[in-house]
């Protein structure tokens, strides 16, 4: 009786969870009369058009190519200088560590509206305004925060056994590095990662100011025309399909890694 | 050894606040921001000749950057595809957008903006702070140059009266709008034929209407409770038929206890009581505007308020043989002091000259194309929109909807006014409609209404940091 | 074998520390000295007004408006996505049939839930706004089809239920987040421990408070702190879900909303920088509190 009950709850809470997503899924390839009519009846038939349309003209393709390359030049940056500075903070004792440890993680709570506009002239200035290395590099620098204080608890939990093996082998400190310590942090970097994956994916107030080319638009951008003009345009089918492609590529990259992000967080990290 | 070490750093506590000390303490590269001075504004002008009234520079390039918004921006693109025509050499920068003030905005304070800018829809740039720091071109020039299709006209002879005077801020014209809004109560024509229901000419036959609506099993109003704006609407429109041009000075210009003049309270009476009867139909509160004009499309509610672009708006949802029009908001007195017939009216789809545009000759010439006769009537036709040029919608064959307006605007004649607080003084707008909002849901009184918004208004009028402005 | 050391720490470290510099810091200290001056955010010039900002903070209605709701989440938003999350990381773990193992379906559920972690906030908030739809909601329809129609409610637009919603949104996309981390933290919890409980007769809630609870309780502390800065933010969810936004009438008004309508709207850029400054002490302190004493209580098991 009391499983029974558990189940149900689990259950409930499972169906919760998933019904919104299954929703958007579901209006996506309904027509905007269906969505309107009965938002919550299955599709008369399954319009793939919604998608196509989506896709080609409201743009959503090219801003897809544009995260892209943004998110992926980004993450790649973030997790290698991320994983440098939180190892180096972790294991080696110098002066300043701790100022540098906590510039970092005091950057978590700065509400980043109000770096928005000083921020635009420091890029504007450099010349990276509307580019792809300018918003890489402010992805970057925003991603890296977060990144340094998961990954800094990560590397100290660390035995430290078969570094100090390694030293003794008379492996240079980059080497420890990069064959021994990255290595046993495996699942911690997969978890951040996935984390900087969303957050940078998702990101929204950055490139609204930095990225002012309808042209280099990204996925968050191009969705907030997309529903911008669909406010005047009342096209929701085209709103949802782009809201569900913009989605997937998260949903993949979760499903595919969500055991070493499990395990990441086993390890002992974030805490 | 390498040292690898093994103690704790200190307290977590100790580390955050040393972190903030570090935030408070980091290089302080202050003065970045406010430091743009007057680097001069770098504008290309060419000669000036007959030809070229503005003096544009041929081959200067050129920086337009649009609201896409409801009208989408492909108007914006065939004028700028004549002035490619005239100036072929010029190289044209074209953008449409969305959140026009949060992108623009630094490029503002850099004094690196665009040529030319349409600032409309949601988060757009703040045209009386922008006007204060004088980042805005004087359009005189462009008003005093001859039409762009009718060598014999001035532009300024061209627009819609109102225009320039909505454009204007503090003696200076700054923007130029483009399309023409008028604000009414819609419904739908066959569904009144139908059940032989006539149009209201007063506020007695309002409610009397409701109350046959109400009972054909149709809610008599829903509004777009989610912007609680829309309402103020046709309770400001009511209040400024009631108390005349007095009411509206006294509103915009911030004297004390305008919003407790008899005009103000009645009007908001008359909402109260609308929500007072359950004319509002249920939910309507939460709706958003997409959300309330759909369930009104869908023949769930019998008005609703908007401004003239709503047929547009629905184009997408409407079912056929709905054939919207726009009646005026009606009269609420005996004794108002404006006819029935007159509307509140505005432009909008603000245009402007940047003061530090690179080009802004080429900006003004741009919009000298833009507000040309032949423009205007392409945009009534693709967008259902009255434009703010005079006979733009001539010979053209009309939708319902927008005929309605363009003969409520005829019958108005010289009633055709508009409040100006909203624009000038952006945080009484919004003491307004959140009062407004409780108003509509029978959460405060009439008095209490006027009362707070008065509050609000005094906080305004304090306020030294704020710029006022007079009509 | 010390050879080279600060050279690799200073050539691991510099990139980033450039790019925090430049990007992060510099912003923000700008931003500080912004909260001290009537910048307009358009104008060239700014006029330093010292604590001015900060003393009209405390006149501003609706920034009161906004600290009220950031405290009411504050405490309300950790303490149910955190109750929600414990109790569903121990049903995976111990809700099976001996007490010792977890329900069926378990890599299921843990996939599932953690389906809203994936989203957008944007996302999430549209998404919403159809649940609590009163007209053709999927809340309300629910509520009306199984004969519970009186509890219909307009949820966004009724002023003591409004924030309530937008609590249980905030809730609703994060407790997939914490259910993992927490179901991470009782794998590490040796089973023996579980086993003996088991022996000694304690009963489920027993289990759960006496080695449950002090085992993961680190993990809950960290929880606080990132469900907190979630909290005393909400700008996102608020902006696009509510009425007004922020409303009605203030109801879901929070400081991230009456900042960036400050700074963007209204053209009050030093104004809206003392907001922000404000939320940012605000979050630190909130911070410090959570972690007060945290290492003297730390558990060395893993």
């Amino acid at each position: 009786m009391r499983r029974v009950s558990l189940h149900g709850v689990m259950v409930a809470w499972a169906i919760v969870t998933a019904f919104p997503l299954v929703w958007a899924l579901m209006s996506s390839v309904k027509s905007d009369a269906e969505i309107l009519a009965s938002p919550w009846s299955p599709p008369s038939s399954i319009r793939l058009e919604n998608w196509a349309r989506a896709w080609n003209a409201a743009d959503i393709g090219r801003y897809f190519l544009n995260s892209l390359i943004v998110v992926g030049g980004a993450l790649v940056l973030t997790m290698a200088l991320g994983s440098l500075v939180a190892y180096t903070l972790a294991r080696y004792e110098f002066p300043g560590n701790r100022l540098v440890y906590y510039t970092f993680v005091a950057s978590m709570f700065f509400p980043v509206f109000l770096a928005l506009v000083p921020l635009f002239f420091i890029v504007q200035k450099m010349g990276l305004l509307g580019t792809y290395p300018g918003l890489i590099l402010v992805y970057t620098a925003y991603a890296m925060p977060f990144t340094v204080f998961f990954l800094h608890s990560f590397f100290r939990t660390l035995p430290s056994a078969v570094a100090e093996a390694a030293f003794l082998d008379g492996c240079s400190h980059l080497r420890v590095f990069a064959r021994v310590m990255l290595p046993m942090a495996r699942s911690g970097l997969v978890s951040v990662g996935i984390f900087n994956f969303l957050g940078l994916w998702n990101q929204y107030l950055l490139p609204l100011v930095l990225n002012p080319d309808p042209d280099r638009y990204v996925l968050a951008q191009g969705l907030a025309a997309l529903s911008v003009s669909q406010g005047y345009r009342s096209d929701w089918s085209g709103l949802f399909a782009g809201l569900v492609i913009a989605m997937l590529p998260v949903l993949f990259a979760y499903v595919a890694f969500q055991r070493h992000l499990r395990a990441g967080l086993t390890a002992g990290a974030v805490r | 050894m390498v040292q690898i070490p093994t103690t704790k750093y200190g307290t977590p506590r100790r580390a955050v606040l040393g972190a903030a000390l570090a935030g408070v303490a980091a290089p302080a590269l202050v003065g970045c921001v406010t430091s743009g001075g007057d680097s001069g504004n770098g504008t290309a002008t060419g000669a000036k000749t007959a030809e070229n009234p503005l003096g544009v520079v041929p081959d200067a390039p050129l920086e337009v950057v649009v609201f896409k918004g409801g009208y989408g921006d492909d108007y914006a693109k065939n004028a700028e595809a004549q002035y490619a025509q005239k100036y072929p050499k010029a190289k044209i920068d074209h953008k449409g957008i969305q959140r026009v003030g949060e992108a623009l905005q630094p490029r503002f304070v850099a004094d690196t903006p665009p040529d030319v800018v349409d600032n409309s829809g949601a988060g757009r740039l703040d045209l009386p702070t922008l006007a204060a720091a004088s980042k805005l071109s004087d359009l005189t020039e462009l008003l005093d140059a001859p039409a762009w299709d009718n060598s014999a006209a001035k532009v300024r002879d061209t627009l819609l009266p109102g225009v320039i005077e909505d454009g204007t801020l503090a003696g200076k014209v700054v923007t130029l709008n483009l399309t023409y809004t008028v604000w009414g109560l819609w419904y739908s024509r066959p569904l009144f034929d139908k059940h032989g229901w006539a149009y209201p000419k007063n506020w007695t036959e309002m409610l009397a209407l409701c109350d046959q609506i109400k009972r054909a099993g149709i809610a008599p109003w829903t509004y777009q409770g989610k912007y609680p704006e829309y309402l103020n609407d046709p309770l400001l429109t009511m209040a400024a038929k009631t108390g005349g041009t007095d009411l509206l000075k006294a509103v915009d210009n911030l004297e004390p206890n305008a919003w407790k003049s008899d005009a103000l309270i009645g009007a908001a009476s008359a909402i109260a009581e609308l929500a007072g009867k359950g004319y509002i139909m249920p939910g309507s509160e939460a709706l958003s505007h997409t959300e309330s004009q759909a369930a009104w499309c869908q023949g769930k509610a019998a008005f609703i308020p908007c401004g003239s672009w709503l047929e547009s708006e629905q184009k997408g949802v409407v079912p056929a043989g709905f054939d919207m029009v726009m009646g005026t908001v009606p009269a609420l007195t005996a004794g108002d002091k404006m006819a029935g017939t007159a509307v509140q009216a505005a432009s909008s789809e603000s245009y402007l000259v940047p003061a530090k545009a690179k080009n802004s000759a080429g900006g003004l010439e741009y919009l000298r194309i833009l507000f040309s006769k032949a423009s205007a009537k392409a945009f009534a036709e693709a967008n259902a929109t009255l434009p703010a040029i005079a006979g733009a919608t001539d010979g053209l064959t009309l939708t319902s909807g927008l005929s309605s307006v363009r003969d409520a605007v005829a019958g108005a004649g010289k009633e055709a006014f508009s409040f100006r607080f909203r624009s000038w003084y952006a945080p009484l707008a919004k003491a307004v409609d959140d009062a407004t909002g409780e108003l509509a849901n029978k959460r405060i009184t009439p008095q209490a209404w006027a009362e707070r918004i008065q509050k609000a208004a005094d906080a305004v009028a304090k306020d030294s940091s704020v710029t006022k402005y007079q009509r | 074998m010390r050879h080279g050391k600060l050279r690799f720490v200073a050539g691991a470290l510099a990139p980033a520390l450039v790019l925090h510099a430049l990007f992060v810091l510099s912003p923000y200290a700008q931003a500080f000295y912004l909260s001290l001056t009537d910048w307009t955010g358009v104008a060239g010039g700014a006029h330093f007004v010292g604590l001015g900002n900060y003393a009209r903070l405390g006149e501003d209605a609706l920034f009161l408006d906004a600290l009220r709701n950031n405290a009411v989440m504050l405490i309300v938003v950790p303490t149910v996505t955190i109750a929600i999350g414990l109790f569903l990381a121990s049903v995976l773990h111990l809700g099976g049939r001996r007490g010792l193992d977890g329900v069926r379906g378990t890599a299921f559920y843990k996939v599932v839930y953690f389906f809203p972690q994936l989203l957008s906030l944007a996302i999430v908030a549209v998404l919403w706004q159809f649940v609590y739809n009163p007209t053709n909601g999927l809340l309300n329809g629910s509520l009306r089809g199984i004969g519970l129609g009186g509890l219909a409610h307009s949820w966004l637009a009724e002023p003591h239920l409004a924030l309530a919603a937008v609590m249980a949104v905030i809730v609703w996309s994060s407790v997939g987040f914490y259910m993992v981390l927490f179901s991470a933290a009782m794998d590490a919890i040796p089973r023996e421990l579980y086993e003996a409980a088991l022996i000694d007769g304690a009963g489920a809630w027993a289990t759960f408070r006496k080695v449950t609870l002090p085992l993961v309780r680190d993990n809950v502390r960290v929880a606080f702190v990132y469900l907190g800065i979630a909290a005393l933010d909400g700008f996102a969810i608020v902006q696009i879900m509510t009425v007004g936004p922020g409303g009605p009438d203030g109801a879901t008004e929070v400081i991230g909303l009456s900042l960036y309508r400050n700074a963007f709207t209204y053209g009050k850029f030093g104004y809206a920088s003392a907001m922000g400054v404000t939320l940012f002490f605000l979050t630190l302190a909130v911070a410090l509190l959570a972690l007060r004493g945290r290492r003297t209580e730390r558990l060395e098991i893993a």
